[in-house]
């Protein structure tokens, strides 16, 4: 319960906010400095810095992906189911991309399917940015640090694997970071305290609501008292 | 530009802009550090410290470094030209190889198939294993000199080198020492590399005894697993056929070996020219004298080889007899630095004389340390084979890329590229 | 601290599930490893084979020292007549620069 009296949810957990810092910190950098690795644009000294750079990035995010999926495998497990389960609600939501076109460019609300915690969008995205994030990252060590090691033939396709799907993704990253501003309820809640009203929650995420939260003991305690 | 003579070739190797990553994979293999820039940046050759070895070329996962020189279609309008003999001179590690360019496994040995594409072709054959035993002759009997001067103690005949004599059949490794170390030049072997043997015999002996032709219409091509042998055959001292004519009353200026194709580079002229190596006919070529070479000759192709070579008929000459076992295998392998001792009674004294030889593949990693020995006069040698490419001239710069392969052949090197 | 009055349900893992999951990434990894390791193992293979021909090529020769070349000793008696003569001098060794004084 908050000043407003409104009932407020618990949406990212503090591990989930920090892991999407490192993510800001690690990703974000490594994927803008990626792409001017790929052109090489500038000055010998300006390019090899980006490569710096983006190797300090990928390797903080690489030190955030392991501390994250080690402390806190319960979110992991979380995240992996959610990406997995696409219904019926997922393939209609996907058809009218999530009424956000509707929205924004004819400035009109349309219904749109029940979505859990995360909607089809995001599914996708979290699709993307998980096989694709594994690969970058074993991909990059592997141009790194075991580039004499490796067959130059694997090191050519590993090579055009990591730009293409760090280019692909780099490109979702954006529309994602522009989606997240939009919903600003979620981006409060993701570079503030976790929360969001509940009726937030309810209008974003009603199969989430109603399925997948719980009291906290403190308002149990609440009700019960009352 | 630096460190060139007059009509040399000044660059054989040119990195391209649009497909170097910066990988830095290409100066981890450089003998001579002559590749700029910066890690993630688009990388150069220095020319002026480059001995065109070709290293950086066969290992670079995305081909950025290129053979600029490319003498293929010149080529094949000196065959079409009647008025010309044109001679392929062919290196041992040539027969090896050139099969994989045409879906072969490595290793395949196709001696007879690669003298029957050659004939198609219209050239005439000079097998550079003749040559090679020629060096041997050569290189050998120079060696026995300063042994039987300074380790029998007997007068010399002529003024002498000093020991330990380095081989000089590699020309990245005369480049690198010319560069880098040229006190120890006076180490160097005086003869020349067998492929620059075998372009002034063929435009003397060659000319005169085999082909009957004269030696202005002559055109000798090397056919190399190496890069640096188009550097080398551009030195203008490398004309004495001509000079040899000119004392007989002859004009003309020319040099011994006039152009080089490397293993990749015969493959393309092969498809070129529509040869299915093949469906090709195998061809003997038995009637050619300089077609004849000894087992020594062709193993100069293995690292290692040179000295097995030479240690057969070292053996042969200070004893009298030959070795048991011609198989010498103290020298042979990937080893980085081979070593070998072989104890010899001397037919004419004798006395006994150890001759301790050494064997260094890579130059950074293996050559430098026994150069440093020498300059401190702590070596322990009386003669040192060196080949700038590890393994030998099999896995030169100019022979067929492997692409699941790598030149790295030592158990330590430093894995991250940091710059 | 931040108040809210909802949390999400906590993650239940069966036993099962984390078997299967673990399982499976185990039998990934080591199968990669094992591919990785092979594959590293046989980069210099290419070198090794090509040398091997070279020596079968001088197991099979007729003659396996260089001094018994019957060829080349006739090119000498007939034309150099012997290694390091004057001739050989001329037309078979050479001369080195020194190129740090080249300018």
């Amino acid at each position: 319960m908050n000043n407003q009296g409104e009932q407020r949810v618990l949406k990212h957990r503090l591990s989930s906010r920090l892991f999407h810092w490192g993510l800001v910190l690690g990703f974000l950098p490594a994927a803008i400095t990626g792409f001017i690795i790929w052109l090489k644009p500038g000055s010998e000294d300006f390019v090899n810095l980006a490569m710096r750079a983006h190797i300090a990035s990928a390797t903080l995010l690489t030190i955030a992906v392991i501390i994250y999926s080690i402390t806190t495998m319960d979110r992991v497990v979380a995240f992996i189911r959610q990406i997995s389960e696409w219904t019926q609600h997922d393939l209609k939501w996907m058809m009218v991309g999530g009424g956000y076109a509707h929205k924004i460019i004819l400035k009109k609300e349309i219904p749109v399917p029940p979505m859990d915690k995360l909607n089809s969008g995001q599914k996708s995205m979290g699709i993307f940015m998980f096989h694709g994030g594994i690969f970058l990252l074993f991909s990059g060590w592997i141009l790194y640090a075991f580039i004499m090691v490796v067959p130059k033939t694997f090191v050519y396709w590993i090579d055009f694997g990591h730009l293409w799907i760090g280019l692909f993704l780099g490109v979702c990253t954006f529309a994602h970071i522009g989606l997240g501003i939009y919903n600003w309820a979620d981006f409060k809640a993701m570079f503030g305290d976790g929360t969001m009203t509940l009726v937030e929650a309810t209008h974003h995420n009603p199969l989430w609501v109603e399925h997948k939260i719980e009291p906290t003991k403190k308002t149990t305690e609440t009700i019960i008292a009352n | 530009m630096s460190g060139f003579q007059n009509q040399e070739i000044s660059q054989v190797i040119d990195i391209n802009r649009k497909k170097c990553k910066g990988c830095d994979s290409c100066k981890a293999f450089c003998p001579a550090n002559a590749i700029d820039g910066k890690y993630g940046t688009v990388h150069r050759i220095d020319p002026q410290k480059c001995v065109f070895c070709g290293q950086c070329l066969v290992n670079c996962p995305f081909g950025a470094p290129t053979d600029i020189i490319d003498p293929v279609d010149q080529i094949i309008e000196k065959l079409k030209n009647k008025q010309l003999t044109v001679v392929a001179a062919i290196a041992p590690a040539v027969r090896v190889a050139i099969g994989e360019e045409f879906g072969m496994e490595p290793g395949s040995l196709v001696t007879e198939k690669l003298y029957g594409a050659m004939k198609e072709a219209g050239f005439k054959v000079f097998d550079i294993n003749f040559a090679a035993d020629q060096t041997i002759m050569e290189e050998g009997s120079e060696l026995l000199a300063k042994i039987r001067h300074y380790a029998l103690g007997e007068p010399a005949e002529h003024p002498l080198g000093p020991l330990p004599q380095f081989t000089s059949c590699c020309p990245a490794w005369v480049r690198y020492v010319e560069l880098n170390y040229p006190q120890i030049i006076p180490n160097l072997s005086s003869a020349k590399s067998p492929m620059m043997m075998a372009g002034s015999l063929a435009k003397t002996y060659g000319a005169k005894e085999i082909w009957n032709v004269k030696p202005e219409n002559m055109y000798v091509v090397g056919v190399m697993p190496c890069t640096a042998k188009k550097f080398e055959c551009s030195r203008p001292e490398f004309d004495s056929a001509g000079t040899y004519w000119e004392k007989q009353g002859y004009t003309g200026k020319y040099p011994d070996v006039d152009s080089n194709l490397t293993t990749r580079d015969l493959a393309r002229l092969f498809k070129k020219l529509d040869i299915n190596f093949n469906m090709v006919y195998d061809y003997q070529d038995s009637d050619n004298p300089l077609a004849q070479y000894s087992g020594a000759g062709t193993i100069f192709a293995n690292t290692g080889g040179v000295m097995e070579a030479a240690l057969r008929t070292a053996y042969f000459i200070i004893t009298g007899t030959e070795l048991d076992n011609l198989n010498f295998t103290p020298v042979r392998g990937l080893q980085g630095i081979k070593e070998a001792d072989v104890t010899m009674t001397d037919k004419v004294t004798g006395k006994t004389v150890t001759l301790k030889v050494a064997v260094a593949h890579g130059i950074k990693e293996n050559a430098v340390p026994l150069i440093e020995q020498v300059i401190a006069g702590t070596s322990p040698y009386h003669f040192i084979e060196v080949m700038n490419c590890p393994g030998g001239c099999v896995n030169g710069g100019g022979q067929p890329i492997n692409a699941m392969g790598t030149s790295w052949v030592d158990k330590w090197k430093a894995i991250l590229p940091w710059n | 601290m931040a108040s809210y009055d909802y949390v999400e349900k906590a993650i239940k893992v069966s036993r099962r599930e984390f078997l299967q999951v673990v399982g499976v990434a185990g039998a990934v990894l080591w199968t990669g490893a094992y591919v990785a390791t092979d594959l590293v193992q046989d980069r210099t293979k290419y070198i090794k084979l090509r040398a091997k021909g070279i020596y079968q090529d001088d197991v099979k020769a007729k003659v396996r020292q260089s001094h018994n070349n019957v060829a080349l000793n006739k090119m000498y008696q007939t034309f150099a007549q012997k290694p390091l003569s004057p001739l050989s001098e001329e037309l078979f060794h050479t001369r080195y620069v020194d190129r740090t004084k080249l300018g």
